[in-house]
């Protein structure tokens, strides 16, 4: 009974903390953006317009609910639900902290520690696109399917560059269980770098990286929704808050992959050289391993944006060629290499 | 003959793309940086493309042509005699004037021996042209400064006497009053004044041609002013 209720706690926690992530991103987007191309921005709600989502909020959840009249409605509406509900449901398995001991009971910072979470979160990053699929068939609009057709293909392409990538991850730290590989990357590594994942998968570390912006349709990968040709691409037909879950779930997206970049690449909770563990008490470290966390996710997070108003968005054919031309034989590769070495070294 | 299609040879360290994507991210990185830090200046027009409109305003020109005036001379009194010649020119026909003697008594308010009953300018047809204000024989109606002219009632877009007078006011309150504008040349205009008869044709056919060198006669001392 207590432990279900810690557990209980811990997915209210997480899944409150992700939400005000995905709320703060909507905001530290548009302002960021606003920085980059000299303007100012949305500044007038609130100290530094931080107000500005909660305004947006009100303003999607008040809108009239419009379902297109040739639209499949029950499919019209699980669209979004299909959407935001694997972005959701990632953080499942994501370690967002080492431990924390309350009254003698020790408590670990992730909701579930399972032993193949790798396999799980690969499952969900590919169920987000049946809700992008789903919402551009039954908008029964052109560009909707376009934006639908878009973003199956490109998921199909990067899903193996960003599989391959996660592989020799899993070659390299023999498990599946995210809390083990993050635990592995204390320390350092050749005795001078952080024992981290990119100073021992630098190449398959860029791959994972170019991957995730395409799973999560961000630019320059941003076809399914691509403005300029296909209007809005899959959510074209939606408004009110059906659009607001959509938009909501692809910071939700960002947010997962991030706290993957982290877990995988950049040591998770560790800091370099310098063992928490060692000089704080079993509370304050567990604290401080979760803000070290989302410190690094935040960097990842920022990335994403800095990213989305630098590059412009790639043409079709290059996106795919990219993919099947550039991502998968290297993945192939770093996946070959990795093998070797762990196989000369043991 | 169509231009011979030259295909762009890409370097290898274009065709990788990464190094490219961060000499990219460099550049809007310096962008970010320069406008954070001038967003946390205190000053009102920091980033230098944006204005923040209400508390921060571009200058507008000197002749800009906004909300109209009735003027006050400078003994206080209503220059406006009621001749109507404004509503004459006026292209968007939204001038309504009428005309009266100055009733006994109050003759320290108007300047001349007839003024305007009313004055009401429609601004929801007036196109700011500003002939009404060349026109005027007595440089007593001028566009001002003024230009939030939006109203949620179209019955206060009817401009009359006393919003004339209250724009006049504010503006010489706030020093922004500025010289009659000059008037406009008239092509052939220097011409015809040295012969008599033209010019005597004109005054007989009607006020218009008679009155602009005569509002160009007021208007010249006062530029010199």
């Amino acid at each position: 009974m207590n432990d279900l209720i810690i557990t209980l706690i811990k997915v209210v926690f997480i899944w409150v903390w992700v939400l005000l992530i995905a709320v703060v991103m909507t905001w530290v987007e548009r302002r960021g953006a606003a920085m980059i191309q000299d303007r100012p921005g949305p500044n007038r709600a609130g100290p530094f317009g931080l107000l500005q989502p909660l305004a947006d909020g009100i303003k999607l959840f008040t809108k009239e609910d419009i379902i297109p009249a040739k639209a499949k409605k029950l499919l019209f509406i699980l669209g979004p639900i299909l959407f935001s509900l694997p972005a959701f449901s990632a953080y499942a398995v994501v370690p967002f902290g080492d431990k924390i001991v309350l009254g003698g009971k020790e408590i670990i910072l992730q909701v579930a520690d399972v032993n193949v979470g790798f396999l799980y979160i690969v499952a969900l990053g590919s169920m987000a696109v049946y809700g992008i699929v789903v919402g551009g068939w039954a908008s029964n609009n052109k560009y909707s399917i376009l934006g639908g057709l878009r973003a199956t293909a490109q998921l199909i392409s990067y899903e193996v560059p960003w599989g391959l990538a996660l592989l020799a991850i899993v070659l390299v730290y023999g498990t599946f269980s995210l809390r083990e590989i993050s635990l592995a990357q204390q320390g350092t590594f050749l005795g001078i770098l952080p024992n981290w994942g990119v100073f021992k998968q630098p190449l398959g570390f860029i791959l994972f990286i170019v991957a995730a912006y395409a799973e999560a349709n961000r630019v320059p990968f941003d076809l399914p929704e691509a403005e300029s040709e296909i209007v809005s691409g899959y959510h074209t037909e939606y408004g009110s808050m059906r659009l607001g879950l959509y938009l909501f779930g692809e910071y939700v997206n960002l947010c997962t992959l991030s706290a993957l970049m982290v877990t995988f690449f950049f040591g998770a909770w560790h800091l370099p050289y310098i063992d928490m563990a060692s000089f704080l008490g079993p509370i304050s470290y567990g604290i401080a391993s979760f803000l070290v966390f989302f410190l690094k996710v935040s960097f990842f997070l920022w990335l994403f944006v800095w990213v989305r108003w630098t590059v412009p968005r790639f043409r079709y054919d290059q996106v795919m060629g990219l993919g099947w031309k550039a991502l998968i034989p290297l993945g192939l590769l770093n996946l070959f290499l990795t093998a070797l070495a762990i196989q000369l070294t043991i | 003959m169509a231009k011979p299609v030259v295909e762009k040879r890409y370097k290898l360290s274009e065709q990788v793309y990464l190094w490219e994507l961060i000499k990219g991210m460099g550049l809007t990185w310096k962008h970010f940086i320069f406008n954070v830090k001038a967003s946390f200046r205190p000053e009102p027009h920091t980033i230098p493309t944006c204005w923040q409109y209400p508390e921060d305003r571009r200058p507008i020109a000197p002749n800009f042509r906004g909300a109209h005036m009735l003027m006050l001379d400078e003994e206080g009194r209503e220059k406006c005699v009621g001749c109507g010649m404004c509503a004459k020119i006026c292209p968007a026909n939204c001038i309504t004037v009428e005309n009266a003697k100055v009733p006994e008594g109050e003759e320290g308010k108007y300047a001349g021996k007839t003024y305007s009953k009313t004055f009401t300018i429609d601004w929801l047809r007036c196109i700011f042209c500003g002939f009404c204000e060349e026109n005027c024989p007595k440089g007593a109606l001028m566009l001002g400064p003024e230009y939030e002219l939006a109203r949620y009632i179209p019955e206060e877009c009817m401009a009359d006497k006393s919003m004339l007078l209250a724009n006049f006011h504010k503006a010489k309150q706030e020093g922004k009053l500025r010289p009659p504008r000059e008037p406009v040349p008239v092509v052939g205009a220097a011409a015809k004044s040295g012969e008599e008869k033209p010019a005597a044709s004109a005054d007989e056919k009607g006020e218009k041609p008679a009155a602009k060198p005569k509002a160009a006669v007021k208007a010249k001392p006062k530029a010199a002013k």
